[in-house]
């Protein structure tokens, strides 16, 4: 065997993530995939390009640990933790001082309150609808001939952002068509949209005792989700190095702390 | 973490099954024999002037969790929408009329009859809600049948003389009303006995779940949900009485055995709200993987009543229909939720926020934050609805339940 390696997997439910590590907390491998219908490829997809990364194969994994929608589906894996314990993990390693967690992913949206020491406060998730999450400005985006990229550049042109009051993705799209027929500009309508999902996200926060950062794919891909948010909740939002892979990350350093705590090298059957 | 552990039998549920069925064989008896009455009641409604009465009482919100529970209620509300009534209004409301509009009923499979008893009268106390007015109102249309009802004061904070005053008024002429419907006179006596009996059963359903503020618990909160039934439906009943006392036994018996309804129980959990009735297995399975004992609630706390010592059977009446928790004011619901926590040493609160449900949901108005601030315990919310699945996402409250008890386990560290 080379050197162990400490794995972590966050099945979302759009893409799957994975991150890994060596025994010194380096991140030596990572990947990302489409979820797909079938978890368990992407799972074995993901797992097998960070490896590849990483210059190691199934043999090195020591641990590993799966977060995410599909969490479950991970047939190696040595511990199952939800996201919020993953992100808040690791949101730890990637900047102490961010107390409020931002994760938006495609099917929700979560906000994670941590302390100084890293321990879990409070958690909200969005309320059983796509406003607020990536799937919403997906599917208005598509709804307008787009990719999601497509829709955050044209965002970053507005000037005069439009206001949006729709939490339903259905509404919106009829308000966005409207605010077209109205003749408004299509940046600021743009712009609009991501705006209110900042303005949800705001009302998700209680309070701010501490610095704010954001994970997730939408904020990977989208600056204009982070300029929405920074104007929304009226403060800097930092963002994790690799957004979209922080729960992965958060995953993998539980990996490596369990192997640390138990003192073992390999604290599972590896390779499933 | 899927636990190798078995469940523990609860042994008088053998006894429960056949209570039930008796309960309904005999209510469809009376529904068809011409010299018996059968009264539908509100489940903290006046049912014990109805059984002094004579009449046997059934309680159409059991039939709406039974919708629920069989994962039959979303089948069954959009032909109450059809006919006018929002589908984001009381689910035990539309699924129970959209139940009746299509022709479908839990009791066939369970019992064998057709449906719930037709019937002669319809009784209500808005004490938990106004949406039961109007759901008795189209029951009553549709059956050509008395709709009766008493409004209790609402939201209240310390209950007076005042209170109650009034609303043994409204018990009054309720029975005056019923006195002229029928063409005869109200039994006293009997409405002693019968608000006798209520009030033992009642207190006997107090002591089972107050069993559980040991630790490990012997039955948890989805256990209660089982074993309240006959404290709804049996209320005023001898049944509902040697029930409770066979299952107050059982309980005993667990606690000074030391055996706990989770095994190796690791965490204790207070339920604010109601359940979520089609969910409610792989909730209770969920928790006990978990190893977490669900030990309280608010729910089924609800026909926990004050007992009675004799004297007016109609003020006892009044004042338990206006002391129950969900008519009471913000301010004394937070402090009742932080005597249940303390009494029955619980690590954290889940609240329901039941969407068709805003009566029985006690999260809407800061209590949540209140609780969290107040007792350092932690606090969850999640969005669901008591029968109505289309406003519940399983993976996304099982990933709330499980991020819960990580919190809850990064607490010990
Ligand atoms: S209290 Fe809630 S569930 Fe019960 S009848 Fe009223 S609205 Fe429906």
């Amino acid at each position: 065997m080379s050197e162990a390696l400490y794995v972590g997997v966050d099945v979302g439910s759009s893409a799957t993530k994975c991150v890994i590590l060596d025994s010194a907390g380096s991140l030596v491998g990572h990947d990302v995939v489409s979820s797909g219908f079938k978890y368990i490829d992407a799972i074995e997809r993901v797992v097998s390009g960070a490896l590849d990364q990483a210059g190691g194969s199934r043999e090195d994994m020591a641990a590993c640990v799966s977060t995410g929608y599909g969490r479950k589906h991970v047939p190696f894996s040595s511990r199952v933790v939800t996201e919020i314990t993953a992100h808040a993990r690791g949101t730890r390693a990637w900047d102490p001082e961010v107390r409020i967690i931002i994760d938006i992913g495609g099917q929700d949206t979560k906000i994670i309150r941590i302390d100084g020491s890293g321990q879990l406060v409070d958690y909200r998730m969005n309320a059983k609808c796509a406003a607020g999450t990536g799937t919403f400005l997906e599917s208005i985006a598509v709804k307008l001939g787009m990719v999601l990229s497509d829709l955050d550049a044209l965002a970053r042109k507005s000037s005069t952002p439009t206001v949006v009051n729709s939490y339903c993705t259905v509404f919106a799209g009829t308000e966005v068509i409207e605010r077209i027929k109205e003749g408004q500009n299509p940046e600021d309508i743009a712009m609009g949209l991501f705006r209110s999902i900042a303005t949800r996200i705001k009302e998700m926060i209680p309070s701010r005792d501490g610095s704010v950062g954001a994970t997730g794919g939408v904020v990977e891909h989208c600056p204009a989700m982070v300029v929405a948010l920074e104007e929304s909740l009226k403060c800097e939002v930092r963002l994790a190095p690799m957004p979209q892979h922080a729960g992965a990350y958060g995953a993998a350093l539980l990996a490596l702390e369990s192997c640390r705590e138990t003192g073992s090298e390999v604290d599972h059957a590896s390779a499933g | 973490m899927t636990r190798t552990a078995k469940r523990v039998k609860i042994n008088a549920q053998g006894t429960l099954r056949s209570l039930m069925r008796d309960y309904f064989l005999n209510l469809d008896a009376a529904a068809s024999d011409p010299d018996r009455l059968v009264a539908w009641c509100t489940s903290v409604g006046p049912c014990e002037i109805l059984t002094a009465f004579g009449y046997e009482v059934y309680f159409p919100e059991n039939h709406g969790a039974l919708l629920g529970a069989r994962k039959i209620s979303h089948e069954c509300i959009p032909a109450a929408v059809g006919v006018g009534y929002c589908a984001e209004s009381c689910s035990y409301m539309t699924s129970d009329i959209g139940a009746a509009l299509s022709g479908v009923s839990p009791l066939t499979e369970a019992y064998g009859i057709s449906g719930p008893p037709r019937p002669d009268l319809l009784a209500y106390s808005t004490n938990q809600c106004r949406e039961v007015q109007d759901w008795w109102h189209f029951f009553g249309r549709r059956h050509d049948a008395k709709v009766l009802g008493i409004c209790p004061p609402t939201h209240v904070g310390e209950v007076t003389d005042a209170h109650v005053a009034f609303v043994r008024h409204e018990l009054q002429e309720l029975i005056n009303h019923i006195e002229g419907h029928l063409g005869r006179k109200m039994d006293y006596a009997r409405l002693e006995q019968a608000v006798s009996l209520s009030s033992r059963a009642s207190s006997l359903w107090r002591c089972v779940l107050d069993t559980a503020r040991t630790r490990p618990s012997p039955m948890t909160f989805f256990d209660g949900l089982i074993h309240m039934a006959p404290v709804i439906l049996m209320r005023g009943s001898q049944d509902a009485i040697d029930y409770y006392n066979l299952l107050l036994d059982e309980m005993n018996g667990r606690v000074s055995g030391g055996i706990g309804a989770i095994p190796d129980e690791r965490f204790r959990i207070y339920w604010d709200g109601m359940p979520v009735w089609p969910k409610v297995r792989e909730m209770s399975e969920k928790f006990f993987d978990l190893g977490v004992a669900v030990s309280a609630s608010t729910y089924c706390n609800s026909w926990a009543f004050e007992d009675y010592a004799g004297g007016d059977p109609l003020e006892w009446m009044a004042r338990t229909s206006t002391e129950i928790f969900i008519n009471r004011s913000e301010t004394f619901k937070q402090q009742f939720l932080i005597e249940m926590c303390e009494a029955f040493q619980i690590d954290g609160i889940i609240f329901h926020n039941a969407r068709t449900c805003p009566n029985n949901t006690n999260s809407r108005f800061g209590m949540a934050q209140r609780l969290r601030d107040e007792t350092g315990m932690p606090v969850l919310v999640f969005d669901g609805d008591l029968s109505d699945v289309r406003f519940f996402s399983t993976a996304q409250t099982m990933t709330n339940m499980e991020a819960f008890v990580e919190q809850l386990e990064g607490r010990l560290r």
